[in-house]
């Protein structure tokens, strides 16, 4: 079965009396426990596309069904009960949260509005989801500007796991930090895959991060997609102008020569 | 450093609390210094100041204590312009939010709402609104929170516009907060800095506006208030000027304390803002 399928999906801005088309005709699908990345330059469309999916902004033409349903049709109450299996993690996590929160409140908001555990049983879920992510439970008093940003892109990621999702969109999660807490990073959400069976909406500008984690591809140019295959096919091979282009300006670690 | 002694360091907000501890410390021992109806006539009438010890301040045209009835109308004055800028802050944070969460039809009505107020002339405001209920404490509280309201509502708005676009608000969104919630828990606490920095001009005009009713005669008849007391020094201005300017120089330092004391805080909030 389908988990998020996406069909035309087609976002338009104006600019003075100009019609530019964010996301032109967009369609995909991504089964349960599956990656799909989403790759393309700056401007092509791929934050564009992880709003739409989230209903964060909403589509002037296309398709998305989510777990089966709908996911347009769906409005107020039920719109807010649906987003528990509907996921995200932001690029900044510094961004992402209210500065004046502290973690426990980060983590005990899911909980309580979906209604997950009851107020007794929260700073024991709290503690558990900390802990699920590779953190300390006595993280939980603490302020969100106090800990450090892998710390942070964590208890973003423990967020978008307390309502037990079967998606996770990750909006360039892993690009604000630094290489060796990336790898970190990376290790847990495939960890996470593993156990849950989550399946991630992955967008990313750096191909090398979605070799390594993504099943499948979709590579997007001024909003359109370019090029759509599995993962390794099409980054070590790309077919389009665009994907030659990506991989070509792809920094390389294992450079061979002077 | 801690936030009181930055405070410290600069010599207006020290001046102005200085002035707003002497004012806070009249209202609170007027009671217990003028025990008694402030009202009552206690000597002879128009009695100079500095003649007799017991009246330090002299009397007024009926033989009333100034000095009590200074200490008493310091009680109204601090009143009326803490709960009228109380008021006006949270109706207009409150309008403000609503209006730039919302967007709009909803922010267009409260807009509009918004400017009808602020085209009528806001002592005109309150005068008429006095005038039409009746002179009370209450009523004068809110006749000033009605033509100050809307300077917070349009800051707040500002604010608002710009956090409701934030990656914190969009995941509050995501985790599926209610949108009120996410309008008067996410967004309301982090918008507010700028809104209370206006907090010290708006009690300082709702003193002077408290004052310029009781002049006028509008204001609660059963309390001691400074601008009745100018009033009432008024027609004996040219025998006994010292009955209008002593209120009168109460008035200024009290408006000069809350502006200083205002200034003050912005100064040390705006400072750890900025290292922050």
């Amino acid at each position: 079965m389908t988990l998020l399928a996406v069909s035309n999906l087609t976002k338009r801005y104006r600019r003075g009396n100009k019609t530019i088309a964010a996301v032109d005709d967009v369609s995909f699908h991504i089964d349960p426990g599956e990656t799909l990345a989403l790759a393309g330059p700056s401007g092509s469309g791929k934050s564009t596309i992880a709003r739409l999916a989230l209903r964060l902004i909403e589509p002037d033409d296309g398709r998305i069904d989510f777990e089966g349903g709908d996911f347009l049709a769906l409005s107020g109450a039920a719109l807010r009960a649906r987003r528990a299996r509907l996921q995200m993690v932001f690029q900044d996590p510094l961004a992402a949260f209210n500065p004046r929160a502290t973690v426990a409140r980060v983590l005990d908001d899911p909980l309580r509005i979906h209604g997950i555990a009851s107020r007794g049983e929260r700073p024991r879920r709290i503690a558990a989801l900390l802990e699920r992510v590779g953190l300390t439970a006595d993280l939980a008093p603490r302020a969100i500007h106090e800990i450090s940003g892998g710390q942070r892109q964590r208890v973003a990621i423990a967020r978008a796991i307390a309502t037990k999702p079967s998606l996770i969109v990750l909006d360039e999660a892993v690009s604000a930090l630094d290489v060796s807490v990336r790898g970190e990073i990376l290790e847990l959400l495939l960890d996470l895959q593993r156990q849950e069976k989550i399946a991630y909406l992955f967008i990313s500008h750096d191909l090398g991060v979605i070799r390594s984690v993504a099943h499948r591809v979709i590579l997007l140019d001024a909003g359109r997609i370019a090029e759509n295959g599995d993962a390794r096919t099409v980054i070590d091979a790309p077919q389009s102008a665009i994907g030659k282009a990506l991989v070509a300006a792809a920094p390389r670690l294992n450079r061979t020569g002077p | 450093m801690s936030p009181l002694r930055r405070f410290l360091r600069t010599p207006e907000a020290v001046a102005g609390a200085i002035l707003l501890a002497a004012l806070i410390a009249m209202a609170l021992s007027a009671s217990l210094l003028f025990p008694g109806d402030p009202q009552a006539i206690t000597g002879p009438a128009l009695l100079p100041p500095f003649q007799d010890w017991s009246l330090p301040l002299g009397t007024d045209r009926l033989g009333r204590d100034v000095l009590a009835e200074l200490f008493h109308g310091a009680r109204t004055s601090l009143a009326v312009g803490l709960a009228a800028a109380a008021a006006a802050l949270v109706v207009g944070a409150v309008v403000g939010t609503l209006a730039g969460f919302a967007g709009g039809l909803v922010d267009e009505v409260l807009m509009r709402i918004t400017d009808a107020f602020q085209t009528v002339p806001s002592f005109l405001l309150a005068l008429a609104f006095v005038s039409v209920v009746g002179p009370s404490l209450g009523v004068v509280v809110i006749a000033i929170a009605l033509g100050t309201w809307t300077g917070p509502a349009r800051v707040a708005r500002a604010e608002v516009l710009s956090i409701r676009e934030r990656d914190y608000v969009a995941g509050a969104r995501v985790i599926g907060m209610h949108p009120l919630a996410i309008a008067f828990r996410e967004v309301l606490p982090n918008a507010l800095p700028p809104v209370l920095a206006m907090s010290s001009v708006i009690v300082a005009a709702a003193i002077l506006t408290e004052a310029a009713l009781s002049f006028l005669g509008l204001g609660d008849p059963n309390r001691v208030t400074w601008g009745g007391m100018i009033a009432e020094g008024r027609a004996v201005l040219r025998t006994a000027p010292f009955l209008s300017i002593v209120p009168g120089i109460a008035l200024v330092l009290t408006v000069l304390g809350v502006y200083l004391a205002g200034e003050g805080i912005v100064e040390t909030t705006a400072v750890r803002r900025g290292l922050s």
